[in-house]
């Protein structure tokens, strides 16, 4: 791993011990400049490491707790008549100067809210009375859905879902993980001492860099012909969509660029696909007891990948 | 099963029956198929050894799975069962599933209920095996079916009889054309021509050995079929069991597992059955013992319905004659055939003026076939030297990039060829298995050299020079180890590799 990431990964592993890989996906989502869905139960250390990441690169930190009656103008800000000049002043919501925002279970949200919520997420600026108000750069949104005691809830349509980069979810800690917490938590709260060890500019320059690496064109290829194959799987109603493969090439340059390389291989690629495509497919049967997981794990299985498929020629004439 | 199984003996009772009492070649056929069919794996595995709930879940209608899938998507719906709760309402597909019972809050149509209970269980094999097992059982039930209408429809019966008496007819004609045009004489030696086709059945077999493909095997043993059956040329019965289960193991043998190899033999001992089956005048004595019951049948009924005579001794002594003039009397049927050929009008009809063209190119072509076929291996040895001599240049090419690619697929080439391969895995992940098969030092090395590889493919930025020596090590140190730890089959395949190579 790069020294600078490892740095940040190491102040983060101050308050979330154990979760090491879990730490490594949402900075890789972060240099990709995506959001994530993290897919979890609660009290795990979603807020914690939401905020933990904001101190320990320096971004400032919003956080929303979603219930039904969070309106969009809570989110996007409002106009409001000022009596003494006579005029409408913009009033800014959450998002407006959030580097990282928590949108904690945004499943409970109402369905306009949860749209005014992802435009902004796609658009990076929000539009409030025909004024156009650019957003923080970066900018990057951790949603989190409780998987239990749903009844209510709404759940994101399948639309929106894919317009987060990765589904994560972070887990229980194992015993190790657990007992180190309750040791660190006799004295001090341990998020106070996560320091600042990169800065916002830092991380856009990274920004940068990471959506310059090269990819070749039998990568490319390599993407192509994985999102094809799952357009045409025959257990699947929905496959990835050409969102899923841009998202796709845009995890596999920050894995390559974390692995400290300048180029991307097949290996990225295979090793973020499952964060990146599980929660873009729709299976046509869920009652055959076939996960997505397993259907994609069948497509890298069956798809060639670009390190055999150069065999035939592709790669030494490129 | 065992009522399956039990149907299945009916079945091949029956036949055997029918074959002992009416000896021609429809039943012949029929036995053959019957006892030939389960020792296909697949369709003794569908007919024999499958779950009955799995087939009755693969035959449910496709529309009633998928309305209890759709039911299936909110599992927030459902809680866990209390005592005091409605049996009606437990949700019986998802208990089922999830090992304790679940109930549904509202009371749901009782129609989904009744759908429900009938796929009660999942089964474990996975979809696409259950498709593939459709399919197989769909092919095995319409041979059956297609069986029984050859029994039952004299129409097919006659449309089969007729094939074959053309198939027949056409060799026949093929032959008098042959003896008519290329009169060969008695005393010329046939070793030459022996002589070629060992050589070529040799050669096509160390072609698929070496290289793998089956191809030529598959070739060979077609073609001995044709012969066989199109130009009338028969081996003893003997030599053509030997012949097919030889070939038919060369083709079969190669990854080479006990269970392919106890199916190998089933197919063999089918085969030779239904060689031994299908072969006329292999089977005199039971010919001879079915004439015996029939005539001791006839006799039993005569005597029961009263009207008791002698049977005449001269049926079945002709039967005999007519049956060993089949198995012996080779003389006979080439004498008439020399007199056929000498009248012009049997020879107008054995060979109407429009089907002689066709003849006339078939045999040209198969001629040509002939011909050409023992420079086939040549060929492709060729070929493949020339490929092996491009790609070999490209080593020291002055492009280090290149260079370094052709090395490292040749190091993944000869991996391969000694079935060190890790399938569809990326280069960067075979570490392991290589760790596991050949020696934790040379996977360390290997892991290193690949990470070059990559580099090579991938990154845009020059190369160092020195990768390319760091690779050729490699590929040598790959040669070596594998020398080391091959076995005869892979020792013959790395030979015949570096005499391609070097």
């Amino acid at each position: 791993m790069r020294p600078e990431m490892e740095k940040v990964v190491s102040e983060l592993e101050k308050v979330i011990a154990g979760k090491r890989d879990v730490i490594g996906k949402i900075l890789m989502a972060l240099l990709a400049d995506g959001h994530i869905l993290l897919d979890d139960v609660p009290g795990v250390g979603k807020t914690t490491l939401a905020v933990a990441i904001s101190r320990a690169i320096g971004l400032a930190y919003r956080r929303v707790q979603f219930t039904p009656d969070v309106l969009p103008s809570d989110l996007v800000g409002f106009s409001m008549y000022d009596r003494g000049t006579g005029r409408l002043v913009y009033q800014p919501g959450a998002l407006n100067h959030a580097n990282l925002l928590l949108g904690d279970e945004i499943n409970r949200a109402s369905s306009k809210t949860q749209s005014a919520l992802l435009e902004a997420m796609e658009e990076r600026q929000l539009t409030v009375d025909g004024v156009t108000y650019p957003l923080e750069k970066p900018f990057l949104v951790i949603a989190t859905q409780n998987s239990v005691g749903t009844s209510g809830t709404q759940w994101l349509p399948f639309a929106q879902v894919d317009r987060f980069l990765v589904r994560l979810s972070l887990g229980y800690p194992d015993y190790e993980a657990q007992m180190a917490m309750l040791r660190d938590r006799q004295g001090a709260n341990p998020l106070d001492q996560v320091q600042c060890v990169l800065t916002r500019e830092a991380l856009l320059g990274m920004q940068q860099t990471v959506q310059h690496l090269t990819t070749k064109d039998s990568i490319l290829d390599y993407i192509t012909r994985l999102t094809m194959a799952s357009r045409t799987h025959p257990r699947l109603e929905a496959g990835i969509s050409p969102r899923g493969a841009l998202f796709l090439d845009r995890m596999a340059k920050a894995h390559a660029w974390m692995d400290g390389r300048d180029y991307v291989t097949g290996n990225d690629v295979q090793a973020v696909f499952m964060d990146v495509c599980a929660h873009r497919i729709l299976l046509r049967d869920p009652t055959e007891g076939i996960s997505a997981e397993q259907v994609l794990n069948e497509l890298l299985r069956d798809v060639e990948n670009p390190d055999h498929h150069s065999r035939l020629g592709g790669l030494l004439k490129r | 099963m065992k009522k399956r199984i039990a149907v299945y003996a009916v079945w091949a009772v029956l036949a055997c029956l029918l074959y002992f009492f009416e000896n021609h070649t429809d039943t012949r056929i029929i036995l053959a198929c019957t006892l030939f069919l389960p020792c296909l794996p697949a369709v003794r595995h569908s007919l024999f050894r499958e779950d009955q709930r799995t087939r009755k879940a693969m035959f449910l209608p496709r529309t009633t799975r998928s309305m209890v899938s759709r039911e299936e998507d909110e599992p927030g719906d459902l809680r866990a069962y209390l005592p005091g709760d409605p049996v009606s309402r437990i949700h019986w597909k998802l208990s089922a599933k999830r090992d304790t019972l679940l109930v549904r809050p509202q009371a749901t149509s009782s129609g989904q209920e009744e759908t429900v209970s009938d796929t009660a269980r999942e089964d474990s094999c996975p979809a696409g095996q259950r498709m593939q097992r459709r399919g197989l059982l769909i092919i095995a039930l319409s041979g059956l079916l297609a069986l029984v209408l050859l029994l039952l429809l004299p129409a097919a019966r006659l449309g089969m009889q007729g094939i074959l008496n053309r198939l027949f007819d056409a060799s026949e004609a093929s032959n008098a054309y042959l003896y008519d045009h290329f009169p060969v004489p008695d005393t010329q030696p046939v070793w030459p021509a022996v002589l070629l086709l060992v050589v070529m059945v040799l050669a096509l077999t160390a072609v698929s050995l070496l290289t793998g493909t089956r191809a030529p095997m598959l070739f060979l043993i077609f073609a001995c079929t044709v012969l066989q059956i199109y130009l009338g040329i028969r081996l003893p019965a003997g030599t053509n069991i030997l012949l097919f289960t030889g070939l038919l193991f060369l083709l079969m043998a190669r990854p080479w597992k006990w269970q392919a190899a106890r199916t190998i033999l089933c197919s063999m001992a089918a085969l030779a059955l239904a060689v031994l089956l299908l072969w006329p005048g292999m089977d005199v004595t039971t010919e001879a013992a079915s004439e015996h019951a029939r005539d001791w049948l006839s006799q039993t009924f005569l005597q029961i319905s009263g009207t008791v005579r002698e049977t005449p001794e001269g049926m079945t002594e002709t039967r005999h004659v007519h049956t060993q003039s089949l198995t012996e009397g080779d003389l006979p049927a080439r004498s008439a055939r020399t007199f056929r050929l000498s009248t012009l009008e049997e020879k107008q009809i054995s060979m109407p003026h429009h089907v002689n063209y066709l003849r006339i190119a078939l045999l040209l072509l198969l001629t040509v076939v002939l011909l050409v076929l023992p420079f086939l291996p040549f060929a492709m040895l060729n070929r493949h030297r020339k490929q092996a001599s491009e790609h070999i240049a490209s080593f020291q090419s002055a492009d280090t990039r290149e260079a370094i690619l052709a090395i490292f697929q040749q190091v993944i080439a000869w991996l391969e060829a000694t079935g060190n391969a890790s399938g569809n895995l990326p280069y960067a992940r075979w570490e392991a298995d290589l760790a596991l098969h050949l020696s934790p030092e040379y996977a360390l090395r290997f892991a290193g050299c690949e990470k070059l590889f990559e580099e090579a493919a991938y990154s845009s930025h020059p190369i160092p020079e020195d990768y390319r020596q760091r690779l050729l090590n490699l590929l040598r140190e790959t040669e070596q180890t594998l020398k080391a730890r091959a076995d005869w089959k892979q020792r013959l395949r790395l030979i015949y590799r570096e005499c391609l190579w070097t």
